[in-house]
């Protein structure tokens, strides 16, 4: 299970930075704003919180573990 | 102000004195020395990370970023160093897994045992020497500048340096890694405080981010689009910088150790997603700190603009807690990849654990010293340097990740990664041609760098796989 979850973070993770880098973050682009704040600050923003949260997500699915020894 | 300076500076100097105290054992071998006796929890180890990757370029370039290039700026740092974390949660797994197979001292010797090859081990050390000693010096020019102006009559520019690397040195060669470790919680925690203190002050000073926004508008729309008034931030830019910042667990040594001496898989990856939170903390108010630059400083030079806006408009304890804070993220910097240099060295080393010790202690010496130089003749252009930095150094990630991949990793991967190093700093020194095909020349590079390594990765994967059924 949790290898399956596991690599559903992988790839969303994978998916959000192509969609992001390739296809929202759009040159010259303010509006949509979100309280006044412009386009590419709280894409960017949203994007980024959204990450570290799958990171969080990705820490308690890993689906490897290490061994004792050092 | 210098009465509050003055205390904000005995008590850090007093706590960072207390770190090496604590972490000074007389009968320490060199392992515990430059790797802590590998035993770093989670809070310890997010905290020495964090401090080692938020610095003085954090702290006074992402402001002036913001200022100079707009919005495109949170992109260029905060998202990068999301997906920086995220990347961590299986690097970490693979390169402990790898390291507690072969051992480590050091990025170039744990490369040199994976390949079997002594050439492997240099050619991290050369990468590492070649892009960590100008990165060394940003950071300390940019805290000269900034109290040279601050204060242009006090002592002279390159008295800040020295006095900086002096401290760092002495508490580095008394306590070691631990102590840096001990010294980067509380440098982290400094940095945090001031820059959200200074950040809040900026943005009410502006008017509030409503009020500020629209001014900017009014007088510098371009800022709050990409790729900003002067065209930086282009999708290949962004893009290459965000493989650049992913990169740096890989490729630079002082995170790849952290990432080794952490106590166990599970604190690696608590602090993980910490960094994460930690980088949204830290960068959110350079924003704002910017924001105001672009609202009351438009026109003034870097150094103006970062006197003002960290110093003169704020109340003397803030302006005193921002010099100290600025103090202590760069030095918690400086000193990571001055030792970091020093354990790429001993990994490297033959012979006996103290004559190593002595060895090692001594290149940090003169890596301090060689920085302390160079600090003179760096330009002002603080996280672009930065980022050549990380761009330079990642040229050598092919061969780190083949070694934690396989257990007999392609040779090939060496060729690869020392032909794209050179290719990369002859292109700095402009004797071949930066980039290609509108492309900037890291940008250009990982189009090759990428797809040549994953063939030769999956190459080998099967010829190994075939090798073993045979």
């Amino acid at each position: 299970m949790k290898s399956k979850i596991w690599n559903i973070l992988v790839l969303t993770v994978l998916a959000l930075s192509v969609v992001s880098f390739l296809v929202l973050f759009e040159e010259n682009k303010v509006e949509p704003k979100l309280a006044n704040v412009p386009f590419a600050f709280w894409t960017g923003f949203l994007i980024t919180l959204v990450i570290v949260i799958l990171t969080f997500l990705a820490s308690r699915n890993f689906p490897h573990q290490e061994s004792d020894k050092k | 102000m210098t009465g509050w300076l003055i205390f904000f500076f005995a008590l850090f100097l007093a706590s960072l004195g207390y770190a090496s105290f604590r972490s000074y054992n007389r009968n320490r071998s060199s392992d515990e020395f430059m790797l802590a006796g590998s035993n770093i929890g989670t809070i310890l180890g997010f905290l020495t990370f964090s401090a080692a990757l938020f610095s003085a370029f954090t702290f006074m370039g992402m402001p002036d970023f913001f200022r100079t290039h707009g919005v495109g700026a949170w992109i260029f740092l905060g998202l990068s160093d999301a997906l920086m974390v995220f990347f961590l949660i299986w690097f970490g797994f693979k390169l402990r897994k790898r390291a507690s197979e072969v051992g480590y001292k050091g990025v170039a010797g744990f490369i040199q045992s994976c390949f079997r090859n002594k050439w492997a081990g240099y050619l991290i050390f050369v990468s590492s020497f070649l892009f960590l000693i100008p990165y060394v010096a940003i950071q300390i020019r940019g805290i000269s500048i900034f109290l040279n102006a601050a204060f242009p009559d006090l002592i002279p520019y390159w008295g800040w340096s020295a006095i900086l690397v002096v401290i760092m040195l002495i508490y580095s060669e008394i306590g070691g890694l631990k102590a840096i470790m001990y010294s980067d919680a509380i440098q982290g925690v400094i940095l945090l405080v001031v820059i959200w203190i200074i950040g809040v002050t900026c943005l009410n000073m502006a008017g509030g981010l409503d009020s500020a926004l629209e001014k900017v508008a009014e007088s510098n729309a371009g800022l709050l689009s990409l790729p900003g008034p002067k065209g930086l931030f282009s999708s290949p830019f962004l893009i290459a910088s965000a493989i650049a910042i992913v990169m740096i667990p890989v490729s630079q040594p002082q995170f790849t150790t952290r990432l080794v001496v952490m106590k166990n898989l599970k604190s690696v990856h608590k602090m993980a997603y910490a960094v994460g939170i930690f980088a949204i903390l830290v960068i959110l108010p350079t924003a704002f700190i910017g924001l105001y630059g672009a609202v009351k400083y438009p026109e003034a030079s870097t150094a103006d603009f970062l006197s003002a806006a960290l110093l003169f408009d704020q109340a003397n304890p803030v302006a005193a807690l921002a010099v100290v804070g600025l103090f202590a993220a760069c030095l918690s910097t400086t000193n990571a990849q001055i030792f970091a240099l020093g354990t790429e060295l001993r990994s490297l080393l033959s012979g006996s654990d103290k004559r190593n010790m002595r060895v090692t202690q001594v290149a940090i010496l003169v890596f301090s010293l060689i920085v302390l130089v160079f600090s003179t003749y760096m330009s002002d252009e603080l996280v672009l340097l930065a980022r050549v930095s990380f761009a330079g150094t990642s040229m050598i990630a092919p061969v780190v990740l083949g070694a934690v991949l396989f257990k007999n990793p392609p040779k090939s991967l060496l060729i690869v990664s020392a032909i794209a190093l050179t290719y990369f700093v002859l292109s700095l020194l402009e004797l071949v041609p930066a980039g290609f095909a509108g492309l900037p020349t890291d940008a250009a590079m990982y189009c090759i760098l990428i797809p040549v390594t994953a063939i030769l990765m999956v190459a080998h994967h099967f010829t190994q796989k075939t090798k073993n059924e045979a």
